[in-house]
């Protein structure tokens, strides 16, 4: 719905009138347990947030309230100007595990969103095609996802995610079931499609490196009940190569984050 | 191409030659031991009957087949509809599934002389029996697949908004499929069972009534030889869905669960 979509974001200072996502007071509880306590964040259009955490800290449960597939047990949750009340339009999510339909090929399996939302799908045949090049996966359109490699699959859930050209992308520590090598890969592969493709993303992870790597500003949440115990803006220039991640601002930030981890640790 | 074809060749070749050199020995066997034909004919004896009365036998044949595919058809369409039901109704998963899992420990064979009371000698009761013990295997493995969707998959599919329609018919569905398969190639052998069953009860045709009447007539090769062509037209019926299989189920190895049903 924004018009504005297209138009770059100023890296180091985005414009805080225009909120793509906004997070409010939310509590989330199952029973007695308290999963989530009082969570507010503010994302801008076009920005890269990652929820950064120990597993099992609730980011998680966070994101798929954000996806609309779990209500809040309180607080508010607003996209684009409007509430959240269930999975909708404009948003695209990418999963831990790639979940392909095993039937269908890799072409078919990004044009599945496009199905569930009964839209034309011989209108986003091109589309999903410049997603496969962009993605180094146009060779493999026709193939069923048991002939690829575990990043290639991952990429091919990120390609469904975008199909329906979303203006928010949510990321459920996608690249964690991949081994190490490939999942730097993976890494400067989705920069660089979210630089072509700018979209809000906002990245679950547990890796710090990672989070510091892809993202704009990255919010450390706590363990039970997860809470926002820091917030980090990371000011490196883009588009980020890996060899920043040896340089030293980069490990300063890295050594931030490790420290608000754990902190709250101790706690 | 040729070199499948050749591994296939040598993957039969054991069985096929262990086969040959049992009716091999069951032929010296019976001529050495000088054994009656009426207690137990050389295979030659049978095959030869097979070719001299091959149009009783398949005037016999013809009902029998007719019956099992016509109750493993409606098996296979009963079990799916109630598989449908077994996973979107709470009420027939909290009520029925357990008696219908429970009901298999019922030997279906022994409800056969009940059904020639209610249904009469006809066909009507050997198409039921053929039906009924069928049915189980079939409802029970389309439920199992239709049940099994990986959680993060419905969920996936939520979060593109489809709707229960179209996660049951294009996740759902094919997902069960090799369960559907698997379940089609255990009913498709009971509802044999199912039909010879109930010739030999009670009936005036089919190769279940010919094996009961030979035998009476101790014709004892005119029995083995009906139920050499009962099997080989079982062993069709079950070629004939393990080929469609595997043209179905493209994207993995079928699942054989016929091995432990049988046990």
């Amino acid at each position: 719905m924004p018009p504005s979509r297209r138009a770059p974001v100023a890296r180091d200072s985005a414009p805080v009138t225009e909120m793509a996502l906004r997070v409010a007071e939310v509590r989330k509880t199952f029973g007695a347990l308290e999963a989530i306590k009082n969570v507010s964040i503010d994302v801008a259009d076009g920005e890269f947030i990652s929820l950064l955490g120990p597993s099992g800290c609730g980011k998680s449960t966070l994101l798929m309230m954000i996806a609309g597939l779990t209500q809040p047990t309180s607080g508010k949750l607003v996209l684009a100007g409007s509430p959240i009340t269930g999975p909708r339009k404009d948003v695209g999510v990418v999963f831990q595990s790639p979940v392909l339909l095993p039937w269908r090929s890799v072409l078919d399996n990004v044009l599945f969103p496009i199905e569930l939302l009964r839209l034309p799908r011989q209108q986003y045949h091109d589309r999903a095609m410049e997603l496969l090049r962009m993605t180094k996966l146009e060779d493999f359109a026709n193939a069923l996802p048991r002939q690829l490699s575990g990043g290639m699959r991952q990429r091919t859930s990120i390609c469904r995610a975008l199909i329906h050209n979303p203006s928010t992308l949510l990321m459920d520590e996608p690249f964690s079931a991949l081994d190490a090598i490939t999942r730097d890969d993976m890494a400067v592969e989705l920069l660089r499609i979210w630089q072509a493709n700018r979209k809000t993303v906002v990245f679950v992870t547990h890796s710090i490196r990672e989070a510091a790597f892809l993202s704009d500003r990255v919010l450390v949440m706590g363990r039970r009940p997860a809470t926002i115990i820091d917030e980090v803006k990371i000011d490196l220039p883009r588009p980020r190569q890996v060899g920043m991640t040896e340089e030293e601002s980069f490990n300063t930030y890295v050594r931030h984050l490790r420290k608000s981890i754990e902190a709250s640790h101790a706690s | 191409m040729l070199a499948k074809l050749n591994a296939s060749l040598k993957d039969s070749a054991w069985p096929l030659g262990t086969t040959f050199l049992l009716l091999a020995a069951w032929e010296a066997a019976v001529r050495i031991m000088g054994i009656r034909s009426i207690v137990l004919p050389p295979p030659s004896e049978v095959v030869e009957v097979m070719f001299r009365r091959y149009d009783l036998l398949l005037d016999h044949l013809w009902p029998s087949v007719y019956l099992t595919v016509l109750g493993f058809a409606l098996s296979v369409v009963g079990g799916i509809v109630v598989a449908v039901l077994i996973t979107y109704s709470e009420i027939v998963r909290k009520g029925f599934y357990p008696m219908i899992v429970v009901s298999q420990v019922v030997p279906k064979v022994s409800i056969a002389p009940l059904f020639i009371v209610w249904f009469g000698t006809g066909t009507m009761s050997s198409l039921l029996l053929a039906f009924l013990i069928a049915f189980f295997p079939m409802t029970i493995n389309a439920a199992m697949g239709f049940q099994s969707v990986d959680e993060d998959i419905d969920k996936m599919a939520r979060t593109f908004m489809g709707s229960r329609w179209q996660i049951f018919w294009k996740i759902r569905l094919p997902n069960a499929l090799p369960y559907i398969f698997g379940g089609m190639k255990i009913s498709i052998t009971l509802a044999i069972i199912g039909v010879i069953v109930s010739e030999f009860v009670a009936s005036q045709q089919g190769i279940g009534y010919l094996i009961k009447l030979a035998g009476g007539l101790l014709d004892t090769p005119l029995m083995l030889g009906a139920i050499t062509i009962l099997s080989i037209a079982g062993l069709v019926l079950y070629g004939l869905i393990a080929a469609v299989e595997k043209r179905a189920i493209y994207w993995q190895a079928p699942i054989d669960t016929t091995m432990e049903a049988q046990i």
